[in-house]
């Protein structure tokens, strides 16, 4: 690997490329140089609107540099004028594809800031409904990761799965996307009482289909191997000091789980295991979010068991005016760890609100870890993170 | 390495099963799902029930809706009541979010099931339901008063002794189930 | 009527009525072959495809057209423009070509050519020569790697493509299509996929990668580099470089369904069918279209150090070697063949 001799110290806004190859000795009698590409913010798999900036040695990779900020919508800032409920669908449009997490965290901020107690039921309801959203969002980054290997096929099999969730959330919540559901000191609104029922014939359904389109089709495929195996394989020290969270920390064999080291909700009550694998690569990190959907169909099945009855919201007054202070929120997306740090000045609108998205910061994976792999390894490595932009831009 | 008809051959096979097998598209104009009972469609007002609180305009966290308030004695009663001449909710702004809906002390602003939006012209998703019609593209006056005149960033303290305490007042409403 | 057809079967005429309908075929073969591909690619991802346009989407090549036609050509401002332009026409002319010499039916070929294979060998190279300029022509840094990448995939893959045409060649005694097609003989048995089953296989995985089809499209790398060689087209030429890719896969297929399943011979004697023996060719020629698509919509990409060394390391030293086993049998069992 040639990544021991790639320049990260220098960087694609204060310096320019210097044309320097990677091995300088044989490159320079040649008087040969790299091409300066740009994968631009208009890309069809880039995940969204990401830039990079690209300095290559014929297909390798020398330099990486991902330039954010094409879909910044300022929210931390506009959240400083709205009262604290009127914040919540704000939070739903920062990672779009696990609206339910951005609530949920969002809310545990509000809710430390205020020392409130949730009523039993809607705990359960919100773990629920946070792990059906953690099936729906990595179904489909399975389906992205081959989409951008070149199968067209698995993301069309994953977005019915991802279809068939958001059926079940638009008869709870009401939207098929933004959901507005989890609430300060509770949920909005009951499940109907025909959703446990369609819950059931979902899982069971996903179930059957599992194993053969999400596994079969993909995990022997030679072709899948070889491309993912072996790229960008990283060691848990460089992980850590990388501060990824989520699947590309557990798939180098790091053991850090929001849910159990920093339980919150019910998950203490709640029997399931941490999926991490040894691999370190971008196949081990294919095989830890399969191996999360089966445990989230656990912990579904635990929740529908074990809901308790009850009511759904806490005795709240009208006015969310918490105390001045502080307020810090932590829950496990999918992605990796989602943390909201509020200040609030004692009035109806936070003073500052800190959203700690899990995209932008796993995005350090592609400066660190792309130098040294050819062109067409981007793609997995960016699988590998598995970004959207409404994460990392805000 | 895994042996031939395990990796290439197995996943040729899926794909060939489900080749023959049932689809999943529906064909949209001409079947139309049932859309559940809690859907949130575009916006609509009775204004016979209205009373031009303002509370929709203030919590709306895109600044949508619009109303012109003045004093009018509309049911005959003798005495002038706040009464809304102008409303108007742009849909081109309107994130579906619902809070207008929970605010309404009187249940007169609601979710319909319909969501198809189409105008030519951007300024004509603006519904307008009152007697004047308000401009869309002014921003009504954002409606969350500070308490406090200036901004100074509050101590590192716990929360506790500093802020008001929430009131116990009557529980904010749920939606029936 | 007899003495028209005899003055019409007089060499010029019948060349150039001949290859009108080559073009013809040509050209609706590369549309047909769209639609079939959307509705192929659509059964297999749970979904229609385009069923809008006439009965069950049949007339949907014709909107294709006819919307391609009315679009506008763009070139890029700093672009070569005789190169530009000339490339979709390098890449469309072999793929139209080589049809000249396949047989349809018995005594039904265009040009009979003694020397046919080594005339489609010849031809398909200027495919190569036809990426190039597209990449290079275009001035860009997307469609210059990838008529790079494409160059080095296609020449390396006509490697394997000859090698494993010299076992049928060496079977059939003959370098032209039509004696290859007589010496298959008429049960499916005696076809020439059985006994060079290896030779089959290269031959097919190489013509895949000839043509640029996933698993070897990168060339066309559509989640890198969005096009590759062919970033920079719009309109008619975009469309026509779409055809020639149809095309070859067209003629990739009725190659391989001419040297190794027999061409217009029926299965079995008693299905023969006469001068209608093309229902045969097109039938086997239809199959192996469908497994082109099939695969395309099931397996991931390769990438280009994996398909160098797939294409030299495993494909080149299956077919030399198992041209030895074919030569040392052939003298062997020689009172046998």
């Amino acid at each position: 690997m040639l990544s021991e001799e790639r320049r990260a110290d220098q960087s694609a806004l204060t310096e320019p490329a210097s044309g320097r190859l990677v091995n300088p000795d044989v490159r320079d009698e040649f008087g040969l140089e790299t091409i300066d590409m740009n994968m631009g913010p208009q890309h069809p798999a880039m995940h969204g609107l990401l830039r990079l900036i690209l300095e290559l040695d014929g297909e390798t990779v020398v330099r990486c540099d991902p330039i954010m900020g094409y879909l910044h919508r300022c929210q931390e800032k506009i959240a400083e004028n709205r009262m604290y409920p009127a914040v919540i669908p704000m939070t739903d449009r920062l990672d779009y594809f696990a609206n339910m997490h951005n609530e949920h965290g969002y809310v545990l901020a509000v809710e430390d800031l205020l020392d409130v107690e949730i009523p039993p039921r809607a705990e359960y309801i919100r773990v629920l409904m946070c792990e059906l959203m953690r099936l729906a969002s990595h179904i489909p980054s399975i389906g992205f990761l081959l989409l951008e290997l070149g199968a067209f096929t698995p993301i069309l099999y994953a977005f019915r799965e991802r279809e068939r969730i958001q059926s079940i959330f638009e008869a709870v919540t009401g939207a098929r996307m933004m959901f507005h559901y989890i609430r300060i000191g509770g949920v909005k609104a009951d499940l109907p009482p025909d959703i446990p029922e369609k819950i059931w014939s979902f899982i069971e359904g996903l179930e059957k289909n599992f194993q053969s389109d999400f596994v079969d089709l993909i995990e022997g495929n030679e072709i899948f191997i070889s491309r993912t195996r072996g790229v960008a394989k990283m060691t848990q020290e460089k992980a850590v000091e990388m501060g990824l969270t989520g699947p590309p920390l557990r798939c180098t064999g790091v053991d850090f789980d929001i849910r159990l080291d920093y339980p919150y909700s019910v998950y203490p009550e709640l029997k399931f295991d941490v999926i991490t694998d040894t691999g370190g690569d971008v196949e081990a990190s294919y095989r830890v979010r399969i191996a999360e959907c089966l445990e989230s169909i656990k912990i579904i099945k635990q929740c529908l068991e074990k809901m308790p009855e009850g009511a759904v919201m806490a005795e709240m007054g009208r006015r969310i005016r918490p105390p001045e202070g502080e307020g810090f929120g932590r829950v496990e997306s999918p992605r990796g760890e989602f943390a909201v740090h509020i200040v609030s000045d004692g009035s109806d609108t936070p003073y500052r609100v800190h959203y700690r998205d899990p995209s932008f910061v796993n995005m350090q994976l592609l400066q660190e870890m792309v130098p040294g792999h050819y062109l067409p390894d981007i793609m997995p490595i960016m699988g590998l993170v598995d970004p959207v932009s409404g994460g990392w831009d805000k | 390495m895994p042996q031939v008809g395990q990796g290439i051959l197995k996943g040729m096979g899926v794909t060939l099963k489900h080749l023959f097998g049932q689809k999943i598209t529906r064909q949209y104009p001409e079947y139309k799902r049932p859309l559940p009972e809690r859907s949130r469609g575009m916006l609509t007002v009775d204004m016979d029930r209205c009373i031009a609180c303002l509370q929709c305009m203030r919590v709306c966290p895109d600044h949508c809706i619009s109303i012109e308030q003045e004093k009018r004695d509309a049911d005959g009663s003798g005495k002038a009541k706040p009464y809304a001449v102008g409303f108007v909710i742009d849909d081109s702004r309107c994130m579906y979010c619902s809070l207008c809906v929970e605010v309404c002390p009187v249940n007169c602003i609601y979710h319909t099931e319909e969501f198809e939006a189409q105008a030519y012209n951007r300024l004509e998703l603006a519904r307008q339901f009152g007697e004047r019609p308000v401009d869309p593209t002014i921003d009504p006056k954002p409606a969350v008063k500070k308490k406090k005149p200036a901004k100074t960033a509050p101590g590192k303290g716990t929360k506790g002794e500093g802020g008001e305490a929430p009131k116990k007042a009557p529980k904010k409403k749920e939606e029936a189930a | 009527m007899g003495t028209v057809l005899q003055y019409l079967d007089q060499e010029p005429l019948r060349f150039l009525i001949s290859f009108a309908l080559v073009l013809f075929l040509v050209l609706n073969l590369a549309a047909v072959l769209t639609m079939a591909e959307r509705k192929v690619s659509a059964y297999i991802q749970l979904r229609y495809g385009p069923n809008r346009v006439g009965p069950r989407g049949l007339l949907q090549p014709a909107a294709d057209v006819f919307k391609l036609f009315t679009k506008e050509n763009v070139s890029p401002g700093r672009s070569d423009l005789w190169v530009f332009l000339a490339a979709p026409i390098a890449m469309f002319l072999p793929a139209a070509l080589v049809w000249l010499v396949i047989p349809f039916a018995p005594d039904a070929v265009m040009a009979n050519l003694n020397v046919g294979i080594v005339f489609f060998i010849a031809v398909t190279s200027i495919g190569a020569l036809g990426v190039v300029m597209a990449g290079y022509g275009s001035r860009s840094t997307f469609s210059l790697l990838g008529a790079l990448r494409g160059a080095a995939q296609m020449i390396s893959y006509e490697v394997p493509l000859i090698l494993s045409l010299l076992g049928v060649v060496m079977l059939a005694g003959s370098l032209s299509f039509v004696d290859v097609v007589i010496a298959q003989g008429d049960t499916f048995w005696t076809w020439y996929f059985l006994p060079l089953f290896p030779m089959f296989i290269v031959f097919y995985v190489s013509s895949i990668a000839e043509v640029k089809r996933v698993p070897f499209d990168l060339p066309e790398g559509e989640s890198e580099i969005v096009g590759g060689f062919m970033i920079e087209y719009s309109g008619m030429t975009w469309a026509l470089i779409q055809a020639a890719e149809f095309a070859s896969m067209g003629l990739m297929s009725a190659i391989t369904a001419t040297l190794f399943l027999g061409g217009w011979q029926p299965p079995l004697p008693f299905l023969d069918l006469g001068a209608f023996n093309w229902v045969w060719f097109g039938l086997k020629t239809a199959l192996i279209m469908f497994t082109f698509q099939w695969i395309r919509w099931s397996v991931p990409r390769l990438r280009m150090d994996q398909l160098m060394d797939f294409g030299w390391k495993v494909l080149v030293p299956i077919t030399l070697i198992y041209l030895f086993i074919v030569a040392a049998a052939m003298l062997i069992f020689q009172e046998v063949l």
